[in-house]
């Protein structure tokens, strides 16, 4: 919201008179409407001036240039200029050599062809004042200035305008009347006073045009008010009002149009000027659409309505839909003379419904979703119509037609000395009451307040006490922490192994990122996702910002290998070791997930012989990190669509199917550009309990070491040879000696090893917790392992 | 007489003989020359028996202690040749201790992440527990719980992601105090920290970022409170102590409501052309308020009988300001080389 500071003068005279536009800011800001910038319109302009052209003449020899001898109120000059749409004695503004234009040119001296031009006239957008002019010509003043008038203090070309950020609940301020009294509130000595088009206007005739019923069946439509004005000439609004409007922010268009965009501006009351001709019957009713209903709105598109929505109609037909936008056929024209101006209160609830359904944010809606005073569309409609006398001529003595429903009236609110006290610290009932009264809040006794008109926001207790707290600022409350603790704050189990799940990955090399939730909406093809796969069936976000940002994930992979992709096209030629966790959205859950790939770079060259990292290393971080979880991870061979079909295992822990870790399916590989990407990822549901590890004494007796070379089909598994190692011991060893440890140290293919097999030599320790077992009882129990394991099938190297 | 005088003389030429030595070598000759079969101290040892019984005692004694004096001072030269001859096949083992390490280099953690622990444990020890929910939610916990109906102007403030059931990606993370009031009722003290969303996306606003809410729900809770919480956060986060300032605002949820400015970290102020606070001095960190009495009946708690407030900040903006962070976006794009550049200062 802009706010011109001339005209914020004509609403209030502000006690201090001294305070600068910047004080204001600042108060403003404290108080809860952030001052985003403050611009002097001037900007650098300097030594600019009225001048009256007193003389005119064609260039001796470039007939395109025009020779304009001036009147600058000092003295006289000469000045070239290629406009064309001045005449002998019109005034204008004058740079002359030496001034400086706001946008800091300083002017001179120019040769045109022989004639010497000294400064130059200029045009509005030369002035900086951009859509009040054609700004092809000069600008050509009315009569009122006086040649060498500085033009810093004509027509409010020297305004500051504040850009303030107007809070939604705070509808009341989109005006400068609001502004006015928010003013009056915070420097409570000002005054506040009328510009004269407020003041009351005579209004006793009948309408010259017959006219018949507003009808207002739609309650949400709390008033509705008809003023006319005839004989308007439609033309350019004057100069003043249209420097303001630009200011503004509002292009002036033509007279009739920018009263109504003035007084919105002013006084917030968002207003309509139909041409009365246009109309298709000379009746109003505002009703609620039908289901379905089709309405061509003023921006050219064509809306589907729905029963919500609320349309001015006139003979059945739909010219407006209400507080929103107009239709196309009603508006004004060139040739318009007989204009009637709407003037409403509409319901915040169903002009927000409309306008956030329908996508349509006009400054009318703007402000009825942030409620409109309802009291002041008469007022609104009388300013109005006093401007339509002034700047279009118009005939404006006739009564004004109104219908209302019932409008909802402020109600008392009473302030406690308790609460106000707990608040804030502070409680002193009679200044409270002071500051209340400043805000136009009314003291109606027994300490009960009654909001004015124009502060719907103001409905409980705590609106009371913020509006003291805001004016008293926050800053002196002192700091204070709070009493006892209700109960022993817990950070949590998901923040508990969130923590430890990063502390152990950086703490193995790893990277931690965070990547987007949501993927590009092909990810599961890419993936190789059967589509009937659990992964496959994303959530799909219905009004995404791009198709690449449109599933939700239900794997944190894909996006650790976009960070991947985007770490190698940045430049990054090392290890890739990154990890994430976060949610997954699969089967409306959302599984805490961790993730994580291993590359080894696209330069794996280094000074030592082999730098590179494979499954092993990476399934070594996963099974680090689940059995410091005090877990036990078995590692499966297994599938997944994405990974390497003969390097994949599931992870397993208490028998629930957790992850995987594995290395990526070739083909992926290959379409990322890259070799050798091993990856995991857990569902970390199952490791949210840490479960708690049973320690064992160590036997004081001392072991007995024993290896064995076993020949084992190529498909047999590590594990499964261990299991019956395992069986074996126990089937063979009494209670005393049991096997303590065992361990593959040695794998061998190739010479000497039958094709389909390998030799796997396993180190085995024996002990006792209770004696130091004898060479021969442990020979014996080792050669009857070795015996058994030959009936199952094992040959013995 | 004679015994004694050869026991000396055996002693000087053993003093003579072992500081000469330079090698095993040359030690092992000493040896043999002093202990050996035919040895200098074995032949006295030998002739003991020639002397005569009273002085063969004394005598005898003098040679053992000559004899310990000997083995002792052999092992101790012997230890030192061999300490300095492997100190020199050590220094032709010499490595280059320059060499970059082998194996793996240490991970990096995530600024937001790192902050979002970082003030989840300041928080604990101000007595709040976290609290979570989810991230696709209803409309009902994201806006109508919290005092924003559908046609309500403030929802302009959020632009949220929908998806085809109705349900939508939270806009901040306040639901899960709707939730947590209805779970734990009153008094309360928890934070909720997550992921949120929003339909924007430019320089300075990422359609994903993470916030982290607290809420406080007691008897006759003093905005004071409130205040001295935020800035001992703010402080043990920075690890200084910083001017901070409070403005008045607006949010539907909280009344009243106001947002903390705090001195701005980089310059404290001081610098006109500063690139974190543009010359202002202050930096706007969180948004908060006295909880709106419809939110806490939404919770299923009287807010005749109880009150409270709460505050919102985000981490994203918490951590940029801490680690000087200038773009958003880089946050959320995994590159391994921006993250690790924090920690090696320069990519390998």
């Amino acid at each position: 919201m802009l706010i011109s500071w001339e005209l914020l003068k004509k609403f209030i005279d502000i006690e201090p008179i001294d305070l600068t536009p910047e004080e204001l800011a600042e108060r403003l800001t404290f108080s809860g409407s952030e001052v985003e910038g403050i611009t002097y319109t001037a900007g650098k302009m300097k030594g600019i001036v009225a001048a009256r052209i007193d003389a005119l003449e064609t260039h001796p020899s470039e007939s395109k240039y025009s020779i304009a001898h001036l009147n600058t109120g000092t003295g006289e000059n000469v000045c070239v200029t290629s406009a064309t749409n001045m005449k002998k004695g019109d005034l204008v503004f004058y740079a002359g050599a030496g001034s400086i234009l706001p946008d800091g040119t300083e002017m001179g001296t120019r040769d045109f062809h022989g004639v010497e031009s000294f400064g130059m006239m200029l045009s509005a957008e030369e002035l900086g004042l951009h859509d009040v002019d054609d700004p092809s010509g000069l600008l050509i003043l009315p009569n009122d200035a006086m040649p060498g008038d500085d033009a810093k203090n004509l027509y409010h070309i020297g305004d500051v305008i504040l850009d303030v950020s107007i809070t939604p609940n705070r509808g009341d301020l989109l005006s400068l009347l609001g502004m006015a009294r928010e003013i009056k509130g915070l420097y409570p000595k000002s005054t506040l006073k009328m510009p004269e088009w407020m003041r009351p206007l005579e209004q006793k005739e009948e309408w010259t045009e017959e006219f018949g019923k507003i009808s207002l069946p739609d309650k949400g439509c709390y008033a509705y008010r008809l003023g006319l004005a005839t004989n308007a000439t439609m033309k350019q609004s004057p100069l003043t009002a249209k420097v303001d409007l630009a200011h503004l922010g509002m292009r002036p268009i033509i007279n009739a149009v920018d009263v109504t965009n003035y007084i919105m501006l002013m006084l917030g009351q968002p207003l309509h000027a139909f041409d009365l001709n246009t109309l298709p019957e000379r009746e109003i009713t505002v009703r609620a659409a039908h289901n379905g209903e089709k309405m061509l709105t003023l921006d050219g598109k064509e809306r589907v309505l729905t029963e919500r929505d609320m349309l001015i109609t006139s003979g059945g037909e739909a010219i407006a839909l209400a507080g929103v936008m107009g239709g196309e056929q009603t508006g004004i024209n060139d040739d318009t003379s007989t204009i009637v101006i709407e003037s409403a209160s509409f319901s915040p609830i169903r002009v927000g419904h409309t306008s956030r359904r329908l996508g349509i944010n006009s400054e009318a809606a703007f402000r009825f979703a942030r409620t409109v005073d309802p009291a002041m569309s008469k007022i609104a409609l009388m300013a109005a119509t006093t401007l339509m006398r002034d700047w279009c001529g118009a005939v404006v003595d006739y009564k004004p037609l109104s219908a209302e429903n019932e409008i909802h009236e402020p109600t008392a609110i009473t302030l406690t000395r308790k609460k106000l006290s707990t608040y804030l610290s502070w409680d002193n009932m009679t200044e409270a009451a002071k500051i209340l009264e400043g805000f136009g809040i009314k003291n109606t006794g027994e300490n009960k307040f009654v909001p004015p008109t124009w502060r719907p926001d103001i409905t409980i207790e705590e609106d009371l006490i913020e509006e003291i707290g805001r004016f008293r600022g926050y800053n002196e409350t002192e700091d204070k922490l709070p009493g006892e603790l209700p109960r022993r704050a817990d950070i949590g189990a998901s923040m508990r192994l969130a923590g430890f799940v990063r502390n152990s990955l950086m703490a193995r090399g790893y990277t931690e990122v965070v990547t987007y939730s949501f993927l590009p909406e092909d990810f599961p093809e890419k993936l190789r996702l059967p589509e009937d796969d659990e992964c496959a069936k994303t959530f799909k976000i219905a009004n995404p910002i791009s198709r690449d940002q449109m599933a939700m994930r239900t794997t944190l992979l894909p996006g650790l290998l976009m960070g991947m992709r985007t770490s190698i096209v940045s430049g990054w030629r090392g290890p890739v070791k990154i990890f994430e966790q976060g949610k997954v959205f699969i089967n409306n859950k959302e599984p805490e997930h961790a993730a994580g790939i291993l590359f080894n770079g696209t330069d794996t060259r280094s000074p030592f012989a082999n730098r590179s990292e494979d499954f092993y290393n990476i399934k070594a971080d996963v099974e680090a990190l689940i059995i410091s979880r005090g877990y036990k991870p078995v590692f499966v061979s297994g599938h997944e669509p994405f990974t390497h079909a003969g390097q994949t295992a599931n992870i397993f822990v208490d028998g629930v199917n957790v992850g995987f870790v594995a290395r990526l399916k070739p083909a992926i590989e290959q379409e990322l550009d890259v070799e050798g990407v091993y990856a995991f990822e857990l569902d970390l549901t199952a490791l949210a309990n840490p479960k708690k590890p049973e320690f064992t004494p160590a036997s004081s007796f001392p072991a007995s070491f024993r290896d064995i070379s076993l020949l084992v089909a190529v498909d047999k598994s590590n594990d499964d040879v261990m299991k019956d190692i395992r069986e074996t011991v126990n089937e063979a060893s009494g209670d005393e000696l049991t096997l303590e440890n065992l361990r593959l140290f040695d794998i061998y293919e190739g010479k000497g090893i039958p094709e389909g097999f390998r030799s796997l030599a396993y180190s085995l320790s024996y002990r006792s917790h209770t004696r130091t077992l004898k060479d021969e009882e442990v020979e014996t129990v080792h050669n009857n392992v070795r015996e058994s394991l030959k009936r199952k099938g094992y040959s013995i190297r | 007489m004679a015994g004694e005088l050869n026991i000396n003389a055996v002693r000087v030429s053993f003093d003579e003989a072992l500081t000469a030595a330079k090698s095993l070598q040359e030690l092992d000759e000493i040896r043999v020359k002093f202990t050996g079969k035919k040895g200098d101290l074995t032949l006295l040892l030998r002739s003991l028996g020639k002397l005569p019984p009273e002085e063969r005692k004394s005598a005898g004694q003098e040679l053992n202690t000559l004899r310990d004096e000997i083995e002792t001072r052999l092992e101790q030269t012997g230890k030192k040749i061999r300490d300095a001859e492997n100190e020199k096949q050590e220094i032709s083992q010499r490595i280059d201790v320059t060499l970059p390490v082998k194996g793996r280099t240490s991970g990096a953690f995530h600024p937001v992440m790192q902050t979002m622990h970082e003030i989840a444990n300041i928080m604990q020890g101000l007595g709040y527990s976290v609290a979570t929910g989810p991230e696709i939610e209803e409309e009902f916990y994201n806006f109508e719980c919290l005092n924003v109906p559908a046609w309500h102007p403030a929802r302009d403030m959020q632009d949220t992601f929908y998806f085809p059931d109705g349900r939508l990606l939270r806009t901040h993370t306040s639901p899960v105090q709707i939730r947590a009031m209805l779970e734990y009722g009153a008094p309360l003290r928890i934070i909720c920290p997550g992921k949120v969303y929003r339909r924007d996306n430019d320089t300075t606003h990422s359609p994903m970022f993470n916030q982290m809410e607290g809420l406080l729900i007691d008897k006759d809770v003093p905005f004071s409170v409130m205040k001295g919480t935020l800035a001992e956060m703010v402080n043990a986060f920075f690890g200084k102590s910083l001017k901070s300032r409070f403005r008045a605002s607006y949010f539907p949820f909280t009344e009243p409501s106001m947002e903390l400015d705090i001195e701005c970290v980089e310059c404290s102020g001081h610098d006109e052309h500063c690139r974190v606070c543009h010359g202002t001095g202050w930096l706007e960190v969180a948004g908060m308020g006295m909880v709106h009495p419809n939110v806490i009946r939404a919770g299923k708690i009287d807010p005749d009988e109880f009150n409270g407030f709460a505050f919102g900040i985000g981490l994203d903006r918490m951590a940029m300001l801490k680690y000087g962070i200038s773009d958003l976006r880089l946050l959320f794009d995994g590159n391994v080389s921006y993250f690790m550049s924090g920690f090696q200062g320069e990519a390998e």
